[in-house]
Parts: C-alpha cells; structure tokens; sequence
C-alpha cells in the first residue's frame, strides 16, 4: 500500500497530468468531430433512402448497402481499411484525419439507421395530408416529418454517441495520442498497470456517463405523450 | 499511384481466414452466453433483490457500461496476474467481453421483466391457468416476444466486437488478416476480405435470426 501510494505521488507530477489531460481532450476531440461529421453524413443517407423524395431506385439501393455493409464491419477493420485506403492513394494524412474518418464511418451507418426509424415512426398519413397541402417534398420532410420525427432520433444517437467515445479507444492501434494510447505510454515508462488503466478507465467514465444520463433523461423527456 | 491492387497473393489463404471466423463465431457465442448469464442475475438482483445487494450490481453495470472495451480488457489482461489469477490473452478477451456484454444484457433483460403487467397475471390465474401453464402461455411469449430482437441485435454486436481479440494476439478473424498482412504485404486486400467475411458473417446471422423471430416467435420487424 505505501509503494502505491509513492507511485500515485510520483505518478501526478505536473508533465504527466498534462500529457493525461491532452489525451483526454484528444479523445473528446475525436468522438466530437467523427460523430458530428458522422450525423450530418447519416442525415443524408437517411433522407436518400426514402422512397417519397428520391424516386431513383438505384440510388436508394446503394445507401441501403452503404449502411448495411458499414454497420457490419468492426471498427477495427475499419480502421484498417481506411488507413490502407490512405496508403493505396498515396496520399499522407495526419492519424487523427484517419481516425476520425473511421469514427465518421461508423457513426454515419448507425446514424443512418437510427434517423430512418424516426422517420418511419411517423405515420404515412402525415405526408399524405402534407402533400394533399401542395406543399414540397422537402419542405414536408422539414416542417411536417423532422419537428415530430427528432423525439424518436435523438435518444438512440445519444446513447450511440456513448458508444462512440468508447470505440474511439481502439484507435490508439494507430498510435493517435489519446487515452487508451497515453496509458500504455505511461505503463511502459513504469508505472503499475492498475494505476494507468485505472486512472483512464475512471476519465472515460467521466467523459461517457453524463452522455448516458442525458440520453436516458431525454428518453423520458421526449417520450411522446402517449408513452410516458 | 504507387499500389495496384492484387488479390492473387491473398486468395490462398481464405481457407485459412474462414477457419478465424470460426473462432470469432465461437468467441461470440461464447460471451453471449456468459454474458447472458450474468445480465439475468443481475436484472432480477436488480427487479426483485434486497437492496444492499442492488447497489453494487447496478455500480458494475454503469461501470461497464461507460468504459471502453478495450481499457476494460486490458485491465484484465495485465493487472489480474498481480493479484495471482493468470489468464491466457483468449481467455482475457473471454472474460472482458462477457463481463461488457452482461452489462448490456442486464439492462435488456430489466425491460423483459418489466413488461409483464399484473393483470396479465391475473388474467391467467382467473383462467384456472396453473403456475406452469402461466409461465408456459402467458409469461414466456409475451418476454421473447418483447427480448427477441434487442437481444439479436446484441449478439451481432458481440460478433463484430470480437475483432478486439486481434490486439491481444488471439488468431481469430481479425488476428489472422494480421497475419496474412505480414507475410503477403498485401494490406488493402486482405482487410477487404476480412471485412467481406464480417459482413458475410453477421448478414447470414441476422437473415436467421429474422426467419426464427418470425417463424418462433412470430416478430414481422426486421432483424437487421
């Protein structure tokens, strides 16, 4: 217990507290701008896959495989894939970009899937009556289906958001300074394993779980009347 | 351009990645199962435990559920061998995600508790059903019913997560796209393939899972 707690003395000396608090920021940097891009990319998908707005079939096929196959492939690999991808054109980007790419792939599939289901929850009969108005396809989507659609979409992007931040841990393979990879910088200069992993198991706690609590308050918030 | 993309050096060794994916496809099923285990203990400490024992519970599943993975997996991989419990890198895996998984599972199987109602239970009893026969015809469909797709969602989940395993040498899937990477160079291809297998993997999985929830359980929602 006493040579724990030398450790911890020796282990918050100014230098690695900085480094900690860079590769904390690092993260919450790269969850924010995968998942940003990643939302705005799903929105489009999204609202390329209804059948109402974009009558050309193909191009609805093609976003459909686009988030079935993202979906379908481990962030891990991903990673991989675009790393390579990178390689392959020979051009030579910065890991963060490679690794906010990846992020931004995954979050786009999950993002996609999670705004079609707000879309599809609302009733057809509502487009109909809009449409009965004269008013424009997209004008329908924006003024009719979103303002009653968000309650069922922002939930479950919340509660992936989380599992976003989470993932982004997987990109300390390509040796982007973030948490997971400060940790293990700092178990190879000496310090004990429980310490390091510990120390950022408890940060990506703090970074993750009031995103969990706002996702479960805006569940209950948002809940449709009827289903409270 | 530099790089042409090659197939030819890594189709030899698909017979060799399939045999990974058996191992991630056993891996998933394997933490499915534990971590199913542990999710319903913890759902019904959590639904109908005393209260000193429900405190600790729901600190594990918040815990885990707002960890990564990976940390958690490290943390079993590298600092049980000092409190003397050692664990081969499969086995560490093993335990992290079924540990991870529970979390998950315990928070499903809490909404399966919880949608039963008293007056179906009544219902039944008002029936002349017996105990068996409410458990048999009103208890047991209305839960699959209410469970059966977040927990298929869950088990493709796991499928794909398995691919952490690669980071601790396991030669599943992923392990050994690793390895055909080192010895062919061939990157690009032989992460497509591995992808190709997942997406392979989990879409033969859900088109299942979709026919049983249908068939079985009589779900018209889509599996995937």
């Amino acid at each position: 217990m006493r040579e724990f707690m030398d450790e911890v003395s020796r282990f918050l000396s100014y230098y690695d507290l900085i480094f900690i608090g860079r590769a904390f920021l690092y993260t919450a940097l790269l969850s924010l701008v995968g998942s940003c891009c990643g939302f705005v990319v799903g929105c489009g998908l999204a609202i390329v896959r209804i059948r109402r707005l974009v009558p050309f079939a193909p191009l609805r096929w093609l976003a459909t495989a686009y988030v079935e196959i993202f979906r379908r492939i481990p962030f891990l690999v991903k990673l991989m894939l675009v790393l390579f991808t990178f390689q392959f054109m020979g051009v030579d980007v910065p890991m963060f970009v490679i690794a906010a790419i990846t992020v931004a792939l995954a979050a786009s599939a999950f993002c996609a899937e999670n705004i079609r289901a707000g879309l599809e929850s609302i009733h057809v009969t509502q487009w109909e009556a809009a449409e009965a108005l004269n008013m424009g396809g997209f004008s329908i989507l924006w003024r009719v289906v979103l303002p009653q659609a968000w309650r069922v979409i922002i939930p479950p992007s919340m509660t992936y958001s989380v599992g976003l931040v989470k993932s982004t841990a997987i990109a300390s393979q390509l040796g982007v300074p973030e948490l997971t990879y400060a940790a293990k910088v700092l178990n190879q200069r000496g310090f004990s394993v429980v310490l390091c992993f510990g120390t950022i198991l408890v940060l990506y706690f703090i970074l993750c779980w009031p995103l969990t609590l706002l996702a479960a308050y805006l569940e209950k918030r948002l809940a449709p009347p009827g289903h409270r | 351009m530099s790089y042409t993309v090659q197939f030819s050096q890594v189709t030899p060794y698909m017979g060799y990645l399939a045999g990974g994916a058996c191992l991630s496809l056993q891996m998933a099923a394997i933490s499915f199962f534990a971590g199913g285990t542990v999710g319903l203990a913890c759902a019904s400490v959590l639904e109908y435990g005393p209260a000193w024992a429900r405190w600790p519970v729901k600190a594990y599943v918040v815990f885990f559920l707002n960890t990564p993975l990976l940390v958690q997996i490290f943390f079993f991989y590298f600092a049980l061998p000092d409190v003397g419990i050692m664990l081969g890198s499969e086995q560490a895996v093993l335990v992290g995600m079924s540990l991870n998984a529970g979390s998950y599972l315990t928070e499903i199987m809490r909404t399966g508790f919880r949608v039963l109602r008293r007056s179906e239970l009544e219902a039944a009893e008002t029936l002349g059903f017996t105990r068996l026969q409410t458990i048999r015809h009103v208890i047991w469909p209305h839960i699959c019913k209410v469970l059966f797709l977040p927990l298929s969602n869950q088990y493709i989940i796991l499928t794909l997560t398995t691919s952490i395993a690669a980071i601790f040498g396991v030669e599943e899937l992923t392990g050994r796209a690793y390895n055909v990477n080192s010895q062919t160079f061939r990157s690009l291809e032989v992460f497509l393939i591995a992808a190709l297998y997942y997406v392979g993997l989990t879409f033969v999985a859900s088109i299942m899972l979709h026919m049983v929830g249908y068939h079985v359980f009589g779900i018209r929602r889509k599996v995937f």
